[in-house]
């Protein structure tokens, strides 16, 4: 660090610090809406209220929030597995798109399977479908060191492309040619009654499938994670990659293994869509919604820990859900947007604080080479050669 | 030289060495001095009392072992580190420095062993990246390149400014580095081991080149623990050893068995190994003809060729840089090997491979810890499964039993006497003597043939360093064969059975430790066999 | 858009419309890629150019001073607000080290369509009303009639102008002045920049700023210039477009421009060779051609052949710590 402000990794941080940072920035983004609403002209009060409401109590609300959160959890997972292990998968949204696409072709052409079969078919096919779209930003990286940011991000417009020429372009078998309305406009072929997925209604609210097996995703990656050999040798190479290699971690099929694992997740994504709601390959709704590149978001405020995931999904989903529901001009626009946004600069910049202890020094410290023994006791000189003992 | 002109080791006061008629008549202007330099480091006091000075024109070597405190010295000098005490003087005025920026205004430029300059992009761009001169806004590369060409043929320093780095060779980057300093205006031109990376007839080059600057009276000094090289180009040399200046003497009239005597010391026992060699056993680890790249492109290993036995230690003595470290990873598969071959019991070592010299039996306890060895940001109990996880003991099928993981990690806490919380603890968080434990308990147990330890106990207290030097004697005495690579060579002469010096990326000699003494090896350390 | 669909100049209208299309990408590409160019990669261009057109439509809406005063400051006006949005990016990615692209898409999210850019609007009720203020096209020397050149390159307006300036200069910078050497530097390799005393923070804090400014003036286009009117989420993912563009030109302006240009062509093309059955490929397949290109340019330009000799800015993506040994 340059300048006077230093950062000091804290040696151990306190248990209550992991809990009480994230609790308090999300006080403070409340606090700092709140300020907003109020210097123009909303009452904060009130539009929290509606907004609770509108996510959760109204008539229908929490359905609807959990089907704005299922897509979330899905490319939260994706991202925050794919993160972890420093593979910056941002192709979720198009890796989604893909498993929209598979998970139609699939439940279109198996349409008269019983319906387990059939549901589990569009999982695989959607699975499949995302992590092959994956694995292209994933081999280069693994064999070429292509930044996959770069090449994750330019597929995601691909995938767009591809889809957006099935439905609107084309005759293909993703295509609705017969039915009245498809001549007017283009549209997807419905999928038959098999493919809806079944949801568990309690009153009148719905869980959608996809929401439950998401939350199965999200233990199933925690059991990898946290107690295999595999999830090992992922914490292993996310913390040190030369770690990893001095202990014989085969690194390129890590890579190609993660990523692969974050696209299918990323192509249920899509699935989900597809089974569970829409029933009909839908570009431009998925264009719009941008549920993949909102996926890294709620990933990196769950501070990429599945379960975390699984509640962050439910309260962006439940945001996004009162936003549209409240639209309206009595409503401020873009007030999920701004909420969003000032939630992740709290929690992003406190979580820093929880890592991190900041000291300010007076005059600026000289360059690298206030020798300050590291923890192995050899002496770091900043210059000269990186085994640099006093010599 | 006699023992007259040799200073006493508390160096209280330097004797100057320059005797009428040593430059010429007039006695030359000192360009640095510096007077009772001292710098402390936790543990170590790096530079005590120092006192060193080299004149305009001239071209003054500093000589030393591992640890003598060059490089401090060095730092000192330009400007990266203050001094706890002491004075400096440069052009004969007292001068304060807070950073390297400070030095170079005052005309003093250090070029390290690893060269920053942009790959990309040509040797007239990086000479004007290094450049302090005011904002010109605009840059037209041919008048710069122009510049560069006309600075290159005042200093003498042979390179294409229109190159691209990339096409460089290792001299020639040097020789870029160099003309960026000079371009800046250097008066004083501090070189660290700059041989270390160059064929012989870029040393050469190189030389010829440092020669050229001091005759236009410039000031070079250079860090070298090469014999060859000091007595070949320096006018004087001046010798630390342990933190202090030894003696200063002209290069002319002196011989390399002088210096080294100067450099290792004769009140030092010459009396061999305090070990009791066992019976060493058929051959383990058997390394014929190997070669090794550096990172940086040069050979580092070159026709390397030796055995290890069953219960034996094999000691690497070397002034560090010679080979020692890519001979150590080389064996753990680490690094890949450009010929030669590697055999463990037999077998062929697959060259570049890590996971197969894990199979083949090796252990490994690199002299990076923190970087290499562990994941700092994971428990003790996760670093020490970090090679065996693979197997039955730790995993059934694809799942990791944390239970059995902790529960080994209690026992070689208790085996090992980690001083730690507990097994859950981070590994970052445990002081140098621990992580060197954790790293030792996990190589160890896993039942190793070979064991190859990178100067294991470096920067360990008392305690820690003679908990490690005895594991390693026992590790041997089980059988294991064990390679050690160290820079202390009190060290090498306590444990190992035989030792092998390294020197320029070949071994140089070997020898047995019980018909060793300390000059002859020092002798080989420093090029002069 | 301005798409004169008579025959005969059809390819006349296809390029308007093209540099129609690939001003405000130019724009914010130019300012995307000096930020790139210093280690910073900024995704959230789409929340900027919003931030920047809605600031500007409102400057323009509320100041009654005569029209060329006015449209200056909302220029101004367009490009602080640009700049705002990157201040933050670059105090969470270069100060607190925050992942720059969880910071850019918070950026994206929190200033985009469903955030701050729309919520001014409304507070500032300039939705769905006409502008009072816009960029006409300028007669330039007189020319505009002049054959095939004149309607492209002699009539356009000042955003067209100014994109063009900027290419010109962002190239000059980059190659021809000290600080853009020191930026090329930065990008590349900023240890070693920063071993020859350049201040790596001050240039990437710097360039992202500019980055922000353009993007803004990017945005800015569609509500002085295009067709001045402010609606939610106007730029219609031109800021995604700009980001793609970036690394297509492989972080040079003179590519840059050309594929700005390039990519309205297709868009503008694309339709109008189907409906004229000159190609039996889809417009979509054009369009992601590009994109496709980009992926198999990065592969190639990994390769060590390539990457010493074409020096991509390496530390794209990580943030910059001196190493302590």
């Amino acid at each position: 660090m340059t300048g006077p402000l230093r950062f000091e990794r804290r040696l151990d941080t306190p248990k209550w610090l992991n809990v009480a940072v994230p609790l308090a920035s999300l006080v403070l983004a409340a606090v700092i809406v709140a300020i907003l609403l109020l210097a123009t002209g909303h009452n904060p009060i009130s539009t929290y209220h509606e907004m609770y409401s509108a996510a959760i109590t109204a008539n229908g609300a929490l359905s609807s929030t959990f089907v704005f959160a299922t897509p979330l959890l899905f490319t939260g997972l994706c991202a925050a597995f794919a993160f972890r292990m420093r593979t910056w998968n941002i192709g979720g949204e198009g890796q989604l798109y893909m498993g929209a696409v598979g998970a139609s072709a699939t439940g279109l052409a198996l349409g008269n399977w019983p319906r387990p079969f059939l549901i589990i078919a569009m999982i695989l096919g959607g699975a499949l479908a995302g992590a092959v779209w994956a694995e292209i930003p994933a081999l280069l990286r693994a064999y070429l060191r292509t930044n996959e940011i770069l090449t994750s991000l330019m597929l995601n417009y691909v995938a767009g492309f591809l889809m957006y020429y099935l439905i609107y372009d084309s005759t293909s078998y993703w295509r609705d040619l017969t039915s009245p309305g498809a001549t007017v406009f283009p549209t997807g072929k419905t999928l038959g009654p098999h493919a809806n997925w079944p949801g568990i209604t309690i009153g009148s609210f719905t869980l959608p499938m996809g929401f439950i097996l998401g939350i199965g995703l999200a233990v199933g990656l925690l059991v990898l994670i946290r107690s295999t050999r595999y999830g090992f040798e992922m914490r292993v190479m996310g913390d040190s990659p030369h770690a990893a290699n001095y202990s014989g971690i085969r690194t390129k099929r890590k890579i190609l293994s993660v990523m692969g694992i974050s696209g299918g997740i990323a192509g249920i994504a899509g699935s989900s869509q597809i089974g569970d709601f829409g029933h009909v390959l839908d570009p431009r709704g998925l264009q719009q919604a941008q549920y993949g590149y909102t996926g890294i978001v709620v990933a990196a405020l769950a501070l990429y820990n599945p379960l975390a995931v699984v509640m962050v999904s439910l309260l962006i989903g439940g945001l996004t859900n009162a936003g549209f529901a409240l639209e309206g001009p009595s409503f401020p626009t873009g007030l999920v947007g701004t909420m969003e946004g000032i939630i992740l600069f709290t929690v992003l910049g406190g979580e820093i604080l929880a890592r991190y202890r900041i000291s300010w020094h007076r005059r600026p410290v000289v360059a690298a080479g206030t020798a300050r023994p590291s923890a192995t006791g050899v002496v770091a000189v900043g210059t000269g050669a990186p085994s640099g003992a006093a010599s | 030289m006699t023992d007259a002109q040799a200073v006493s080791p508390t160096g209280a006061a330097l004797v100057s060495t320059l005797a009428p008629g040593a430059f010429g008549d007039m006695p030359k202007a000192l360009a640095v001095q510096a007077i009772d330099m001292t710098k402390r480091f936790p543990g170590v006091v790096a530079n005590d009392r120092v006192s060193f000075e080299a004149a305009d024109g001239e071209v003054h070597a500093l000589l030393g072992e591992n640890g003598a405190g060059k490089t401090t010295l060095c730092n000192l000098l330009m400007g990266l580190y203050r001094p706890d005490e002491g004075r400096l003087y440069v052009g004969g005025k007292p001068v304060r420095f807070h950073s390297p920026r400070d030095a170079q205004d005052a005309g003093i430029f250090m070029v390290h062993q690893h060269l920053r300059l942009v790959e990309s992009m040509t040797v007239a761009e990086n000479v004007v990246l290094g450049s302090s001169a005011p904002r010109q806004l605009h840059f037209s590369p041919r008048a710069v390149e122009k510049t560069v060409a006309e600075a290159a043929e005042r200093f003498q320093m042979s390179v294409d400014p229109r190159a691209r780095i990339w096409q460089l060779s290792l001299g020639e980057r040097q020789r870029v580095e160099i003309l960026k300093a000079l371009c800046r205006g250097a008066k004083i031109l501090i070189l660290d081991e700059p041989t270390t990376v160059l064929t012989p007839q870029e040393a050469d080059q190189l030389f010829s080149s440092v020669r050229d600057m001091a005759g236009a009276g410039r000031t070079v000094i250079f860090i070298s623990h090469k014999l060859p090289e000091v007595l070949a180009v320096a006018d004087r040399v001046t010798i630390l050893r342990q933190g202090h200046s030894i003696a200063t003497v002209p290069a002319a009239g002196t011989d390399a068995d002088d210096l080294a005597a100067l450099m290792v010391g004769r009140d030092v026992s010459l009396e061999a190994t305090t070990r009791v060699s066992q019976e060493a056993g058929a051959a383990v680890l058997e390394l014929t003809g190997v070669w090794a790249r550096a990172d940086l492109g040069s050979d580092a290993l070159k026709d390397v060729t030796v055995q290890v036995r069953v219960g034996e230690i094999l000691g690497i003595a070397g002034v560090s840089g010679n080979g020692q470290r890519e001979l150590a990873e080389v064996i753990a598969g680490l690094r890949p090997t450009t010929r030669g071959m590697i055999t463990i019991g037999g077998a062929r070592l697959p060259s570049g491979d890590p996971r197969a010299a894990i199979d083949l039996g090796v252990a490994y306890v690199p002299e990076d810890r923190m970087g290499t060895g562990i994941s700092p940001n994971l428990s003790i109990a996760e670093n020490l499964m970090l090679k065996s996880y693979r197997g039955k003991a730790m995993s059934s099928g694809p799942v990791l039993s944390n239970r059995k993981a902790i529960a080994n990690a209690k026992e070689m806490i208790d085996r090992f006497d980690i001083r730690a919380p507990g097994p859950r603890t981070l590994v970052r968080q445990l002081s140098g003597g621990n992580i060197q434990k954790v790293l030792l308990a996990r190589e160890l147990s896993s039942g190793p043939r070979v064991l190859v330890a990178a100067s294991p106990t470096r920067g360990l207290d008392v305690g820690a360093t003679q908990y490690v030097r005895r594991v390693l004697a026992d590790t041997a005495a089980s059988g294991v064969a064990v390679v050690m690579v160290s820079e202390d060579l009190d060290e090498i002469f306590e444990l190992s059975d035989r030792i092998a010096v390294f020197y320029s990326g070949r071994v140089v000699g070997t020898l047995q430790a019980s018909e060793a003494n300390r000059q002859q090896i020092g002798l080989m350390m420093v090029g002069v066999a | 858009m301005v798409i004169a669909v008579v025959n005969s100049n059809i390819v006349l209208a296809v390029v308007v419309s093209a540099i129609a299309f690939g001003t405000p990408l130019v724009l914010a590409g130019l300012g995307e890629l000096l930020a790139e160019r210093s280690g910073v990669l900024n995704l959230g261009v789409e929340g900027m150019m919003l931030m920047g057109a809605v600031c500007a439509f409102f400057v323009s809406q509320e100041l009654h001073w005569t029209s060329d005063l006015v449209l200056l400051l909302a220029v101004l006006a367009s490009m602080l607000a640009g700049a705002s949005m990157a201040l933050i990016h670059a105090f969470l990615t270069i100060t607190i080290r925050v992942n720059q692209i969880v910071s850019g898409l918070a950026i994206t999210i929190f200033a985009g369509i469903i955030g701050l850019s729309s919520y001014l609007g409304q507070v500032w009720n300039i939705g769905g009303v006409a502008g009072l203020h816009q960029f006409n096209q300028i007669n330039l020397f007189g020319l505009k009639n002049l054959a095939v050149l004149g309607p492209l390159i002699f009539n356009q307006d000042a955003f067209v102008y100014a994109s063009w300036v900027l290419v010109v200069g962002v190239m000059y910078y980059l190659y021809r002045t000290r600080p853009g050497l020191y930026l090329r530097a930065v990008g590349e390799n900023p240890a070693a920049a920063d071993a020859m005393g350049i201040n790596v923070t001050a240039y990437r804090y710097a360039h992202t700023l500019i980055g922000g400014a353009l993007a803004g003036l990017g945005g800015a286009y569609f509500t002085l210039a295009l067709a001045p009117i402010w609606t939610d989420g106007l730029t219609a993912g031109a800021g995604w477009i700009a980001i793609a563009l970036v690394i297509f030109a492989f972080w040079r302006p003179d590519l840059l421009v050309l594929g700005a240009y390039l990519f309205g062509i297709f868009s503008a093309l694309g339709p109008t060779l189907q409906t004229h059955h000159v190609t039996a490929l889809p417009s979509e397949f054009y369009s992601a051609l590009p994109f496709l290109m980009t992926v198999v340019a990065l592969a190639a330009a990994s390769t060590s052949w390539a990457n010493r000799r074409i020096g991509t800015p390496a530390s794209l993506g990580t943030p910059y710590t001196r190493e302590q040994g």
